[in-house]
């Protein structure tokens, strides 16, 4: 039997039970951000010195340079770990990879340090995050208002799930702070809401939201998939909760599936338990992958950024598109929100199309860099019509009241040089423009 | 997990409280509504913990026996008033256990209360309305001394919520809303 004279864990978790307790009162165990490998937290200026730093440690035994993959199911056990599971400190201790394991801690505390959270935790998906971090804050009866304009897996959650399990949603504009305040019952318990919405592209003023919430004691939830932590330091601006989907940008070589649930270690503390039961837990070679892509994270949002707002700014002037969304396009309705929340832009771009879908999907076709793909965040730019994927469950009159015009191509720009990318759609554009004079002639 | 009550997060929220007092704060709420004879329906409001808003969506009923002009569906008040403080001295117990790091491994609290109600009836000024003694009797087995045991009795009623509540006068400040019809 191996035996360690080293904690196997956050080192700085300990029993919070020592002689002489008489009451609760004397309990000195307080709750501290983590769980860390022990080391203290640093506080870099600059995201890109975090996103390499953060959470990332060689290996002791032979100085390799990175965190290495701890491909293991299962773990030692000794005194302190049966400790920490009497005492109710665990999730400090590693004893099971769907617990907890050095691989995901170590990105755990990469996405912590970029967020300015006290405490992570990673998921097989972003739905798996989502679905956890809601769940964890709801009641029996519970309710929560969110924005109608969401991705489709979460409106499926609220839709689908919540009745199921004696919970309900009611979903309004993100705009119209009047609606959202009158939407709150006795029973609502959260404010769920995508900081820049898919694929309009919405950027919801959370400040207001915050405000919302304070004044009727409800918990807000934030799904900042589109803006990242380089875009948007939502815990800052007094949200409770942070979700991402972690296959989008935050990894950004779309190559892998994950989430992340972000927030005080008191709040994660209370998702860490529905994590274990829902199951959904993030295998460590997918974590050492993540890790690596967040390395490069505020570059790659730089460059997403900058690519995205030269395309979009040449897409706005082409006489074969009706219109584009970004939101550093003076144009875009929430333009001025942006300009005060986001310190970076997002990579995706939303435009329409003059002569409905069947013209959008004539440029898909011509165009040679971006790729025909669902997803976005990644490097390489990606593709798609919402009428025949992501909005293909609603008829062509529910897309247009959700402003969905048909048409609507939605573009994840990669950080492909912005030349490249016009050079490319300008001959597809051309191309379209080509076959209209032929049609006409 | 000892008792099944995590003993660190139990210590976290205590040192929390001790820096923002307010998050000890607990707002409660029922509401009871009556159905029929003496048989009412209760349902629990939403509850406050320190500021932050949590569904109730419980609800339960209260009745009298047929020799008390009831219909016999329900616990009566009585009965609930002794649940609500057995429960509470429970929790109180248990709380009080994991902190100290007793395991418990069986734990049963017994209750017995006689009222009269002459008191009731209003015809015997000197008969008391309420219920003059409540008797209890704690059955436990874990692994602490007869002692211990006896310590951790004495401080989880002196820390009980509802305990101290009927151990104390409270205020029960009324108001009605009439409409005459």
């Amino acid at each position: 039997m191996t035996t360690s004279n080293t904690t196997r864990g956050d080192a700085s978790s300990q029993s919070p039970l020592s002689p002489g307790i008489n009451w609760l009162s004397d309990l000195k165990r307080s709750r501290k951000p983590g769980p860390f490998f022990g080391e203290a937290q640093h506080t870099w200026s600059g995201a890109s010195t975090c996103a390499v730093h953060a959470g990332s440690s060689d290996d002791p035994r032979t100085g390799a340079v990175g965190t290495p993959i701890y491909q293991s199911s299962t773990f030692l056990l000794e005194d302190d770990q049966y400790n920490s599971i009497h005492d109710g400190y665990a999730r400090d201790r590693f004893i099971y990879a769907r617990y907890g394991n050095p691989s995901q801690w170590a990105v755990q505390q990469k996405l912590a340090a970029l967020e300015g959270a006290e405490s992570a935790i990673v998921f097989s998906s972003g739905m798996a995050a989502i679905t956890t971090a809601v769940l964890s804050f709801m009641d029996k009866g519970a309710h929560v208002v969110a924005s109608k304009e969401l991705y489709g897996g979460t409106y499926n959650l609220f839709n689908q799930e919540l009745p199921s399990l004696d919970m309900s949603a009611t979903l309004v504009d993100p705009r119209d702070f009047d609606a959202i305040e009158a939407a709150i019952q006795p029973n609502t318990q959260i404010l769920y809401f995508e900081a820049i919405t898919n694929p309009l592209l919405t950027v919801v003023d959370i400040p207001k939201i915050v405000e919302i919430a304070k004044k009727h004691s409800l918990r807000v939830i934030i799904d900042a998939t589109f803006a990242t932590p380089i875009g948007l330091r939502c815990l800052e601006l007094g949200v409770d909760i942070v979700v991402h989907s972690a296959s989008k940008y935050l990894n950004g070589h779309s190559d892998l599936i994950a989430g992340v649930v972000l927030g005080s270690r008191k709040l994660i503390d209370q998702v860490w338990p529905r994590m274990l039961t829902y199951g959904g837990s993030l295998d460590p070679h997918a974590s050492f992958l993540l890790e690596r892509g967040l390395k490069t994270l505020a570059i790659r949002m730089k460059a997403h950024q900058d690519s995205a707002f030269a395309l979009a700014t040449y897409l706005e002037q082409h006489p074969a598109i009706e219109r584009v969304f970004y939101p550093l396009l003076p144009s875009h309705p929430d333009h001025a929100i942006a300009q005060r929340l986001l310190d970076n832009a997002t990579g995706n771009v939303t435009f329409v199309v003059r002569g409905g879908d069947g013209a959008a999907l004539a440029l898909l076709k011509a165009l040679r860099l971006p790729k025909q793909a669902t997803s976005l965040g990644g490097v390489e730019s990606l593709i798609s019509l919402p009428f025949n994927s992501s909005q293909a469950g609603f008829t062509q009159q529910q897309r247009v009241e959700m402003g969905i015009l048909p048409g609507t191509v939605r573009l994840s720009v990669g950080i492909e040089d912005a030349t490249d990318l016009i050079a490319d759609f300008k001959q597809a554009l051309g191309q379209m423009t080509d076959q209209t004079e032929t049609t006409h002639a | 997990m000892r008792n099944g009550i995590p003993a660190a997060a139990l210590s976290e929220f205590v040192n929390e409280v001790r820096d923002t007092p307010h998050e000890a704060v607990m707002d409660y709420g029922i509401n009871i509504t009556w159905e029929s004879g003496t048989r009412s329906h209760v349902e629990a409001k939403p509850m406050h913990v320190g500021g932050h808003r949590v569904s109730r969506k419980f609800s339960w009923k209260a009745d009298e026996p047929r020799q008390l002009m009831g219909t016999n569906h329900a616990a009566n008040p009585q009965e609930l008033l002794l649940s609500g403080l057995g429960a509470c001295m429970m929790v109180s117990f248990l709380a009080g256990a994991s902190a100290k790091g007793i395991q418990i491994e069986t734990l049963e609290i017994d209750f017995e209360a006689s009222l009269d109600l002459r008191g009731f009836m209003g015809i015997e000024a000197n008969s008391a309305v309420g219920f003059p003694e409540i008797q209890y009797t704690i059955h436990v087995t874990g692994d602490a001394s007869a002692e211990a045991f006896e310590t951790l009795h004495r401080a989880s009623v002196v820390h009980s919520p509802n305990a101290q509540t009927i151990l104390n006068q409270v205020a029960l400040k009324g108001a009605i809303v009439s409409t005459s019809i």
